[in-house]
């Protein structure tokens, strides 16, 4: 196995500072227009809230051609008098291309080495291309940890009714209802985590697959669950990050995130048959309210995106889904856009029929997790039917009604795994 | 006239019926043989089936992945029910040509001889005509989802074509193979390719020039009211 901390100048640097108490990782990839802001907001932090602290900044890149990196080596902070500091105190700095194959789960594989080498007490990992960071967030995701004995904290954020749609509609309610532990925001991206924690993930032999991509949230959130580590969530405020996103392409996100968190489902099945009931998990930070940018949404192109699907893979679907559902399908590609509707139960009944098919190999992988992009985008297009005129707090109900169902059709799906 | 009607019909019927009475047991035994061949690949058929049902050869397989590749490529049936008749047909065939050679022809021997050196070529095209078949079941399958998924109206089409395409390639190894229409079909393969994608580009140019047009139009201008969902 390729170490990064067997690299001479990592390892030079890892000699250097010896020990650590905080790190905390910025994974990155052609992000020069925005991770300064994220580094300054780091720094800030340290120096904020841990100054007696050891503290490490990693930047683990991608290989950016646009100077991420050096980015991160000039960036400093010119007027600490502005967040109200007289001393200071410039934390350790590591910005190194990461190994492995392309993706955010072997730059955070990256940092967790060079975390465990520093032998780090509390990690936290945050986007390069957050533009609401704040200093308070590093508080926010390390002090549970330093102070509270916990292992893992989950953000928690505001966020516009139609941003997270795939941890809406799907990761956060299967992982809830699975896993029994409320999390709200499982692939939310920015985490906090124990050095311990750190060194439980690198134990594990993931880094070539999907967790090697998109799949690094979930397999973080769920592990640290399923392996009973202390878990809390930090609400943070805001998440407004910048519009690149490299993950364009939904049916590869679909792909990713679905295809970790069902090959999870066949690691962990001994643990999430046995939970029953969920329950919340303590929220640290003081909750408010944001204002959140408008999103675009095009509502004929998801429904015709749906439609497509339906009369082209049906063929496919007919292999892993109840013929009620397949009737409803029909019923619904026929409706026009203004009774267009899928509801919670055939929409759960779906995705833990998809979670079937994949641990009973009914298809390729691959094929079978990309085939329910269309089906996805209905579900959105329902969803923002349904929601057009609803506040956050009534849009939060609706999850909420949802979550309950993947809760109370589990038995459905325990049926089916056999 | 008698003389001539003893020579002329009479004895070459004797001839003939001689040699058919020679024949005959021949036949019989070759009949009997080909019979035996039958009931013996029926039973070894069951036989087998049972023996594999007995050792969960289809769980073993599925542990193994191979369900999986014979579903990707469209066959539902389990392995152990495809093996199974696999040995009952080589049963069936090896008895067929024990039977042929019985019948002591010649003609029937030189042409089985052929056949047997034959048989090879047979084997490596019927392999590659399989793997094909599978990989055109595959290959279309991820064409037609990649074409829905991408929003195009002709993904249905895309899939088929893109099947047909790759079934089409391994028709023409497999015939490479057998020696049938050396290079003709390597031609005929290259001309009906590149005449179908020829079409395609025809019709897409003449036929669907405006739309083409609207669709760059759009793009170039950003007209396209686009979605700011954030997925994840």
């Amino acid at each position: 196995m390729n170490k990064i901390t067997l690299r001479k100048e990592i390892h030079d640097k890892i000699s250097d500072i010896k020990e650590a108490d905080i790190v905390v990782g910025i994974p990155s990839y052609n992000n020069a227009r925005t991770i300064s802001h994220v580094v300054r907001a780091v720094k800030a932090g340290f120096a904020k809230y841990f100054p007696d602290k050891k503290t490490v900044l990693i930047n683990s890149d991608g290989g950016s051609t646009d100077g991420t990196i050096e980015v991160v080596q000039n960036t400093t902070i010119e007027d600490f008098q502005s967040i109200l500091l007289y001393h200071r105190v410039e934390p350790f700095k590591i910005a190194t291309p990461y190994l492995g194959i392309p993706g955010k789960g072997s730059a955070f594989r990256t940092i967790f080495e060079i975390a465990s080498a520093l032998n780090a007490k509390a990690c936290a990992v945050v986007d390069s291309d957050l533009r609401s960071i704040t200093p308070e967030w590093i508080e926010l995701l390390i002090k549970p940890i330093i102070e509270g004995n916990f292992d893992y904290v989950a953000p928690l954020y505001h966020r516009h009714k139609y941003d997270g749609t795939i941890t809406n509609s799907i990761i956060y309610p299967i992982t809830r209802a699975l896993y029994g532990k409320r999390v709200r925001q499982p692939i939310g991206g920015d985490f906090g985590f124990s050095g311990k924690l750190a060194n439980f993930y690198l134990t594990k032999g993931v880094w070539e697959t999907d967790v090697a991509r998109y799949g690094i949230d979930i397999w973080m959130t769920t592990t640290a669950i399923a392996n009973n580590f202390r878990v809390c969530q930090s609400f943070l405020g805001a998440k407004i990050h910048d519009p690149k996103d490299p993950g364009a392409d939904l049916s590869e996100m679909l792909y990713q995130v679905l295809g970790s968190t069902f090959d999870l489902m066949e690691t962990y099945q001994d643990v999430w048959k046995k939970v029953t009931i969920s329950q919340p998990v303590l929220t640290c930070g003081f909750q408010y309210a944001v204002g959140l940018e408008p999103v675009l949404v095009n509502l004929d192109r998801m429904i015709d995106k749906f439609r497509l699907g339906v009369k082209e893979l049906m063929e496919i679907w007919k292999g892993l889904l109840s013929q009620e559902i397949i009737d409803f399908l029909h019923r619904v590609e026929e409706l026009p856009k203004e009774e267009f509707y899928i509801p919670d139960d055939i929409w759960v009944e779906i995705i833990y029929s998809f979670a079937t098919a994949a641990h009973k190999k009914i298809i390729n992988k691959e094929h079978l997790l990309r085939s329910i992009t269309p089906l996805y985008i209905g579900r959105t297009a329902s969803f923002v039917i349904e929601t057009w005129n609803s506040d956050a707090s009534e849009v939060e109900e609706k999850i909420e009604q949802l979550c309950k169902m993947f809760e109370d059709k589990k038995s459905f799906l325990i049926e089916n795994w056999g | 006239m008698s003389n001539f009607l003893q020579k002329v019909i009479i004895e070459p019927f004797d001839k003939f019926l001689d040699k058919v009475l020679h024949f005959l047991p021949n036949l019989l035994s070759a009949v009997l043989i080909l019979l035996s061949g039958i009931v013996l690949g029926v039973i070894l058929k069951a036989i087998f089936l049972r023996i594999f049902r007995a050792i969960r050869l289809d769980k073993f397989s599925e542990r193994y992945g191979v369900v999986e590749i014979l579903q990707k490529g469209g066959v539902k049936e389990p392995v152990s029910l495809i093996i199974s008749r696999l040995i009952g047909w080589i049963t069936i065939i090896s008895f067929l040509i024990i039977s042929l050679r019985s019948l002591n022809v010649p003609a029937i021997e030189r042409i089985l001889e052929r056949f047997i050196l034959y048989l090879p070529n047979v084997f490596v095209a019927a392999i590659i005509l399989f793997f094909g078949y599978l990989l055109s079941n595959f290959i279309g399958r991820a064409a037609l989802i990649a074409a829905v998924n991408a929003g195009m109206k002709i993904s249905g089409l895309i899939g088929r074509f893109a099947k047909l395409a790759v079934f089409l390639l391994s028709v023409t190894m497999a015939l490479e193979q057998l020696g049938i229409g050396r290079g003709t079909i390597v031609i005929a393969f290259a001309i009906i390719f590149g005449g179908i994608v020829f079409a395609l580009s025809l019709a897409f140019g003449l036929g669907g020039k405006d739309i083409a047009k609207d669709y760059l139009e759009k793009k170039m201008k950003d007209e396209e009211k686009k979605d700011e969902i954030s997925h994840l």
